[in-house]
């Protein structure tokens, strides 16, 4: 495997620091079905789900985070239509947790597509 | 110099088909005593890396990033690959990275809080999930 060592990446009129694009890339990100047995679709950097009860699901990191200043952005649908999705954040840097709920309410609701994308730094 | 975990997962990903585990790890939180119980499942693409070889750490190192502060360097990016596991294997070393010691180390109870199942035994019908407990 070779390596490319650059401070900066350039199209021949933008330039721009290769500490954007690495500190910019998504680190983790999953598709999953939380009803019936949940699964993922597909993912990367994930090497578990926990459906930890009804509307709340965790993703567990191969590659932990470094601290738990990291983010995740979610999102969630159910039968076509969208439901609220929230990133639950426990203070761990192996994990990220989402919680959805009906719309509206504080009643939490399984959802049948759950899209995750985790931004932050690696351990 | 070993090339880091993230880098390994990105280019297996490109390379190994994933695998749906035939198995499911059922578990209660002893510390959370009215919560239902929690179902682990196996990432397809992690397993397809666990059955492969030559991509994820020894489970040693993630036991021992746990008490390494945040911000600190942690061994399991940068440690040896291990080889291939067979899938039961593989659902055991995920159990020892992705539950808590308190469940499957440190439980001195008489209840049954952990159990490996096949995934068909693991209802699909979510009516009442929020009550659901290890059978004893």
């Amino acid at each position: 495997m070779s390596t490319i060592q650059a401070s900066n990446v350039s199209d021949g009129t933008t330039t721009v620091g290769t500490s954007y694009v690495v500190n910019g890339s998504a680190k983790a990100w999953a598709n999953i079905n939380g009803t019936g047995t949940i699964t993922a679709r597909d993912s990367l950097n994930v090497s578990s789900l926990v459906d930890a009860a009804t509307g709340g699901y965790n993703y567990n990191f191969t590659n932990n985070m470094d601290n738990t200043g990291f983010i995740t952005t979610t999102s969630a649908f159910r039968d076509n239509d969208a439901y609220t999705g929230v990133f639950y954040n426990d203070q761990l840097t192996s994990q990220t947790s989402t919680r959805h709920y009906n719309r509206g309410t504080t009643t939490r609701a399984d959802v049948d597509t759950v899209y995750i994308v985790v931004h932050g730094d690696l351990a | 110099m070993t090339q880091h975990l993230w880098d390994r997962l990105a280019e297996a990903k490109s390379r190994l088909k994933p695998v749906q585990s035939k198995y499911r790890v059922l578990f209660e939180d002893p510390r959370e005593p009215d919560a239902p119980a929690k179902v682990l499942v196996p990432d397809p693409n992690w397993m397809a890396c666990a059955l492969a070889g030559g991509v994820l750490p020894p489970i040693e190192t993630y036991q021992h990033d746990r008490s390494v502060p945040d911000g600190q360097p942690k061994e399991h990016p940068y440690a040896e690959p291990i080889g291939p596991l067979t899938e039961e294997q593989a659902v055991e070393y995920l159990v020892q990275k992705d539950i808590d010691p308190a469940v499957w180390r440190d439980y001195q109870g008489n209840r049954t809080i952990l159990k490996i199942v096949p995934v068909e035994l693991i209802p699909t019908d979510r009516s009442f999930r929020n009550a659901w407990r290890v059978v004893q």
